[in-house]
């Protein structure tokens, strides 16, 4: 059990509270851009709306996951107590404090520039400095995550690290080579124009800088997830884990192949030469590998606890898994939304199949489905997972049943949202609206399939707040008669780790070969604006009267 | 081990970026670029992004001669100028030149006049400067303005532009008269291939730079433009933005909108 319960609640209950408020923001701007007719509509406030939305959902939910379940790992996994417990309290202080100014900046109507640092479009400068405060709460948290793996490894030599742990630090060094570009891009670039030190800004530079980050943040999202796959799901579904070496090696491929692949999301910019968007492509290319492996792994760890189980045959033993449990049935439907999600995203970072859907909806529907989808539904199993450990009351029948049906409404409002939207960007939706004009006979039969994907925000929105009602229930006194929370376990693998290479217990050689590839990758797409400046653009300030 | 992790880790990522180099800086731009006639150095070059245009794609000839609509350019000049603008020398010219016709304050009560106060600071540059260039032409306007220099155009707009909140005032909302003329504003009218009004006239952040704010103009002003635009006597609008949308509007609708900006 951990020791620093408060500190994980503390994180774990600021997003979900967050994630929770967030929702609404999203059903209503669905409704908005549905022919029928919304409160409050007009465009001021759904631009609003779809800033409060992103940045609770993109910066908040997820940083403060992050952040709470590395310490839950730290704890349980090292089975040692956290390196500098009162710092922590200190990133969570410093990133909540920062977190709280965006909000209410972008509540005051001076942040509508959405939740991308793209200028000259330029906020308040309140917004970029909370959400700085935020970024370096996380700072904290990556130094005290690789101090606490380097503590545990200088008490265990020879040892191989635990898996959770091996991977959680693979997060935290990632994040900070993500947010060196962002945090490159606000310092000298946005936030002196948003105070108004500067007119201009060089906004070919900007992008790329935000482009360093802007991939590599989604895997700093989604790791917590693949954690869930490789050491809770096995064991939860009643197995082994496959192959320790494959989680080790995938969480290795994503440190590398997260961060030299941002102009993908620039293909259609004229900044960058074809050569640079071809090779940042290959890169992106190799992302696939690590999540091929965890498919290959899980299910064949499933399989191994199926045929465990008494299944037999080819695929009888998935009828034996114990689909009851969350942690297994998030799983199973996780893999679903991924099977489409990822699809989707191999055609966005194919550079020329990109064009057929740039800036269209094909593009919100896919990390929708992605990140809403696969990521946070493994949010909310690993929840259900570590809330018995934090609050030390086991879950009853009657409220594991609420969970699955919660995690059910998640996945199919998740399908039912994110489809039809897919759809219609493949037939020209244009993102970033806040209104479509539907007496146009061109585009009047979006119309229904707008209205259905509106049905699943609603779905989404009633398991969101069913998500929060089953955390809040397992706060109740523990009924009397019902045995205790079991200690968290996480996942042995089938064949156990006997030595390890170095390679696979630390990130010395992985740290150098990413300078490599970002010095390949990014080194003349940046350089070149410092070798050819290139014209500036003006500055436009969202929270001044024109 | 240790080592054999170390050699073929390094030497699967190396081979991997090589792999991604060869095919994007030299195999496919040497092959693109010979089927349009580019030679092999160039095509790389491009590829690489040392020499500006795409390896697949000859440099397009462009023989057009360019016919500004008028010679304001938003560079960073011009605005290094409209933000350091001295006020005071404005007012000075204004009391010399405007008085008349604008008075002071910016608020004449001449409906066929139109209001400066509050008025964009970018909106009234540009149309000063247009009016010295000819872009725009206006008897009593274009010879007053033609001695002027760039900075002092930029001086008397400051001067006007920024008597703030006046008259004109974008968070105002416009009067309602009917819903037709509201559809116009916040939806246009596809048929017709019509913009919303409020595209680029919004309240507070519209754009281009140079849309100059409409609420609480004077009416009859608004309707002369509007007329003008449509006729092609004025003609100052960068891509034909407001002589093409004012050509398709009715008599009926002009006199309208023009109503539910001015709010009167």
């Amino acid at each position: 059990m951990p020791r620093h319960k408060n500190l994980v609640l503390a994180h774990l209950w600021l997003a979900f509270g967050v994630f929770a408020v967030a929702t609404v923001f999203g059903v209503w701007q669905m409704w908005v851009r549905s022919p029928l007719h919304a409160p409050y509509e007009n465009p001021q406030n759904y631009f609003l709306s779809v800033t409060a939305h992103g940045v609770s959902m993109a910066y908040v939910l997820t940083t403060f996951f992050v952040m709470g379940f590395g310490y839950f790992v730290a704890e349980t996994a090292l089975r040692q107590a956290l390196p500098w417990a009162e710092g922590a309290w200190i990133g969570f202080w410093v990133a909540a404090a920062g977190a709280v100014m965006a909000a209410l900046t972008i509540l005051s109507g001076g942040a509508s520039v959405l939740y991308t640092f793209y200028p000259p479009l330029t906020a308040s400068p309140f917004f970029y400095i909370g959400l700085v405060m935020v970024v370096v709460g996380s700072w904290i948290w990556c130094a005290i995550m690789i101090a606490a793996m380097a503590r545990w490894k200088r008490a265990n030599p020879g040892q191989a690290v635990p898996l959770a742990m091996f991977a959680t630090v693979a997060n935290a060094i990632m994040w900070l080579w993500t947010t060196a570009g962002v945090a490159v891009e606000l310092l000298f670039q946005v936030i002196p124009a948003a105070i108004g030190w500067t007119d201009t800004v060089d906004v070919g530079m900007s992008r790329t800088l935000f482009s360093w980050t802007l991939h590599a943040i989604v895997y700093f999202w989604l790791l917590p997830a693949y954690i869930a796959f490789y050491t809770m799901a096995p064991e939860a579904a009643g197995g082994r884990l496959y192959s320790d070496t494959m989680g080790r090696l995938t969480f290795v491929l994503f440190l590398l192949y997260s961060l030299p692949v941002g102009l993908h999301h620039l293909f259609m910019d004229p900044e960058h030469s074809t050569g640079f968007k071809f090779v940042q492509t290959t890169l992106t290319a190799l992302v696939t590998v690590p999540t091929l492996l965890t498919v290959f792994t899980i299910t064949a760890s499933f399989e191994v606890a199926g045929r465990l189980n008494g299944g037999t045959g080819v695929f009888g033993w998935l009828r034996r898994l114990p689909w009851h449990r969350p942690m297994v049935l998030a799983t199973g439907l996780a893999f679903v939304m991924l099977w489409f999600g990822g699809g989707g995203g191999l055609i966005n970072m194919s550079y020329g199949m990109n064009a057929m859907i740039h800036n269209t909806s094909w593009i919100t529907a896919h990390f929708h489905l992605i990140f809403g989808g696969t990521v946070v539904i493994m949010y909310f199993a690993i929840a259900y997972q570590i809330w018995p450990q934090l609050t030390g009351r086991a879950v009853d029948a009657g409220e594991l049943a609420q969970q699955r049906w919660q995690l059910w409404l998640w996945a199919i409002g998740m399908m039912v949202m994110t489809l039809p939207w897919h759809w219609l960007g493949l037939e020209g939706q244009w993102r970033r609206v806040a209104h479509f004009n539907y007496d146009d006979p061109l585009i009047a039969w979006w119309g229904s399939w707008v209205d259905l994907s509106l049905l699943g925000g609603v779905i989404l929105l009633i398991s969101a707040w069913l998500f929060i009602v089953n955390l809040a229930r397992l706060h109740a006194r523990q009924p009397a008669g019902q045995a205790q929370a079991q200690p968290m376990h996480y996942a042995i693998s089938l064949h156990p780790v006997v030595r390890l290479p170095a390679a696979l217990n630390g990130f010395a050689l992985w740290n150098a070969l990413v300078l490599v590839l970002m010095a390949a990758a990014y080194g003349w797409p940046i350089g070149q604006f410092i070798a050819q400046p290139s014209p500036a653009a003006i500055v436009h300030h969202v929270d001044r009267p024109g | 081990m240790d080592r054999k992790w170390r050699l073929w880790g390094t030497l699967g990522v190396l081979a991997a970026l090589a792999v991604g180099g060869l095919l994007g800086f030299i195999v496919l731009p040497v092959v693109q670029g010979r089927a349009v006639g580019i030679d092999a150095f160039t095509a790389i070059c491009r590829a690489v992004g040392i020499l500006p245009g795409s390896p697949a794609r000859p440099t397009p000839p462009s023989e057009a001669t360019p016919q500004p609509v008028t010679q304001v350019a938003w560079t960073t000049a011009t605005f290094e100028e409209l933000y350091h603008a001295e006020r005071a020398n404005g007012a000075r010219l204004a009391g010399e030149l405007c008085v008349s016709c604008h008075t002071l304050e910016g608020n004449t009560t001449d409906p066929s006049i139109p209001r400066n106060i509050g008025q964009s600071v970018f909106a009234l540059y540009k149309q000063l400067h247009d009016f010295r260039s000819g872009s725009r032409v206006n008897e009593t306007m274009s010879p007053l303005v033609k001695d002027l220099d760039d900075k002092q155009i930029a001086d008397l707009a400051a001067y006007y532009g920024r008597l703030f909140r006046g008259a004109i005032d974008p968070d105002q909302s416009g009067l309602y008269v009917g819903t037709d003329i509201e559809n116009i504003v916040s939806n246009g009218d596809v048929a017709r291939g019509l913009p919303p009004c409020s595209a680029c006239h919004a309240t507070r952040t519209g754009g281009p730079i140079e849309t100059p704010t409409l609420t609480g103009q004077y009416a009859q002003y608004l309707e002369a433009q509007l007329k003008a635009f449509a006729s092609g006597t004025r003609h100052n609008d960068i891509y034909h933005r407001m002589r093409s949308v004012a050509a398709k509007l009715t008599p009926d609708e002009i006199r309208l909108l023009a109503i539910r900006y001015s709010g009167q």
